[in-house]
């Protein structure tokens, strides 16, 4: 499709001229995005970049010294912390999975059924979306306060549960930090689902009750084919946010207890931040690298899938 | 009853007369309810806990309802903190970052939507993959980078970060790619120049858009975190995320009752921002360029 609207049907430019025109255009065009070209460059572009050319070199504080090879990756795959930040991110994946993905899809549907205080429920939904990320890690680390001094400890003791260690048991801190980073982002997803599913063509289920499929038959064959493709989407979208968790732990645990709930970007600020190792923070930023464009390179193959479907 | 008599989807109005299914909306309900209640429950009793008096905030164990209220604390732990100065810290990088967000993605937007020039394909694929690839990744280069720049303890580098953000050019992108060609030829023909064409065309039409990326930079900006933390160095140009972060871990000696209303003040503002535009941010959410 040749949109070039500059150019109008009929006017008789010189082929000579016409390119020149053409071209005059273009190097228009391209002043207009320059300047946010320029801050996409030195803001997102280039530190990404810059961050894995750096990985193969020795650093000293931010400057590199000398070429090293892979040298700074083998020390990585050497450090037990790694492995313990990589196991995490495989565990953050699996509960965000549990707890995330199924979410937004049942109140979506439930939001679309129920007629009644129906904006009072997507209000609702969306509430935690706006209370910002730093507030809810904290007012979820009082939550999740140990001792019969903490708030569900005390609900929870109603129903003669507990009392939990919470965040200090290492077996439940990375699922609670995926609870609390649930509650905060469900809604915003639950949105998208809702909108898949008010764009199911109604006649559908008028056609399959007369064909006698009943309300779980219609819910299964009817609606839930027509989120599916959202459904994907959104399914490898929260895996590449998964591996970007970091200030979740940061905030409510530090990667503690004995870094049951570090994550790998937290793994890479402390090194570049903490133990000033920028070149062990680098080659941490290359392999998450690799493993999100390898993610973001599925995802956008199945956009162009949906959208030739 | 009456909502139910032209209800459509999956339970229709005809469904609903059968008692099995009527349960079965009440448990729909119910669930609805609860998801509500757990929606509400935490900022709420947050909120609450900050205004109990010294006693009762300490008491082993904790009410769940408040008993008392004293919303005097509010006020005096926000003169003793200097709070205002954080706010003001805050509103100085939502200002910037708002202006930078919408004119510079905005502008990169168009021209990839409607100039077209030869290559801004390649812009947007790019664009595209930054989308997905997190600001974090590159922290330690932009990091530096942004010492290089002399830019430590400036607000310039938050602004000029939100002048690129991926996410608003998808969203101004999908707006622009929704107003039809033939308005801007028809404009052309009647003697209108590229520049007229965005001012007296465009920028008119693009009100809700604009809306929608200003109420989603306020929000960013207020709830913005790692980038003020390493940026802003100095106490004196805290925003209020970086405060509270500062009061509830490090040992700045306040008290947990404290910390609660510090949190309080971090989540006030978004609400009342949230209360006023829920149809734009909801509205713009579910536009987010996420085609199923």
């Amino acid at each position: 499709m040749e949109r070039k609207p500059s150019i109008a049907a009929g006017t008789t430019y010189k082929p000579k001229k016409f390119i020149s025109y053409r071209l005059l255009y273009d190097v228009k065009a391209w002043l207009v995005m320059l300047p946010s070209l320029v801050l996409f460059f030195i803001f997102v572009w280039r530190p990404l970049l810059s961050g894995v050319f750096m990985s193969f070199f020795e650093t000293q504080g931010f400057t590199i010294t000398q070429f090293i090879g892979l040298r700074n990756y083998q020390d990585l795959l050497a450090d037990p912390v790694f492995h313990q930040a990589l196991w995490n991110s495989v565990q953050y994946t699996l509960w965000s999975l549990v707890f995330g993905f199924l979410t937004p899809i049942i109140v979506a549907l439930l939001i679309s059924e129920v007629v009644h205080a129906n904006s009072f429920f997507k209000f609702a939904a969306y509430f935690p979306c706006m209370v910002p990320g730093v507030a809810v890690m904290l007012m979820w680390g009082f939550l999740f306060e140990p001792s019969e001094n903490g708030v569900l400890n005390v609900i929870l003791s109603m129903f003669h549960l507990g009392p939990f260690e919470w965040l200090q048991d290492q077996r439940m801190t990375i699922p609670l930090i995926v609870i609390a980073m649930t509650w905060k982002a469900f809604g915003g997803t639950m949105l998208v689902y809702l909108a898949a599913i008010k764009g199911v063509n109604q006649e559908l289920y008028e056609a399959a009750t007369i064909d006698g499929a009943g309300v779980f038959q219609r819910l299964w064959h009817v609606t839930m084919p027509r989120i599916y493709n959202t459904g994907r989407l959104l399914l490898i979208m929260q895996v590449i946010s998964v591996f970007q968790i970091f200030y979740e732990p940061f905030i409510m645990t530090d990667g503690g207890p004995q870094n049951a709930s570090v994550s790998l970007m937290l793994l890479n600020y402390n090194y570049a931040f903490k133990d000033f190792n920028t070149s062990k923070a680098m080659a941490v930023g290359g392999i998450v690298f690799v493993i999100l464009m390898v993610l973001t390179a599925i995802y956008l193959k199945v956009t162009r899938e949906n959208e030739t479907e | 009853m009456s909502k139910f008599t032209e209800k459509t989807g999956i339970i229709s109005s005809f469904d609903i007369r059968r008692p099995g299914v009527k349960v079965l909306y009440g448990v729909c309900f119910g669930i609805l309810c609860i998801m509500a209640l757990l929606c509400f429950f935490p900022p709420l009793w947050i909120i609450t806990s900050a205004m109990k008096d010294i006693k009762e905030f300490f008491a082993v164990p904790p009410t769940i309802i408040p008993r008392s209220f004293h919303p005097e604390k509010l006020v005096e732990t926000w003169n003793k903190m200097n709070f205002w100065k954080y706010y003001l810290n805050s509103f100085m990088s939502i200002g910037g970052c708002v202006v930078c967000a919408v004119v510079f993605n905005g502008l990169l937007a168009y021209v990839i939507s409607k100039l077209r020039p030869r290559g801004s394909k390649v812009v947007f694929t790019l664009i595209l993959w930054s989308l997905m690839v997190p600001g974090t990744m590159g922290l330690v280069p932009l990091f530096s980078s942004i010492v290089d720049m002399h830019l430590i303890n400036t607000f310039v580098p938050l602004w000029l970060i939100a002048g690129a953000n991926a996410f608003y050019v998808v969203l101004y992108k999908n707006f622009y790619d929704g107003i039809p060609q033939s308005l801007m030829e028809a404009a052309q023909i009647d003697g209108c120049s590229n520049m007229g064409i965005f001012f007296r065309i465009v920028l008119p039409i693009s009100k809700a858009i604009n809306m929608v990326v200003i109420i989603f930079a306020i929000n960013a900006a207020w709830s913005d975190f790692l980038m003020p933390f390493l940026v802003l160095k100095s106490e004196s140009l805290y925003t209020v995320m970086v405060k509270i972060f500062t009061i509830s871990t490090g040992n700045g000696g306040f008290a947990a009752d404290q910390q609660f209303i510090a949190i309080t003040f971090a989540i006030i503002p978004p609400l009342i921002l949230y209360l006023i535009f829920q149809k734009q941010i909801m509205g713009g959410m579910a536009n987010s360029g996420i085609k199923g």
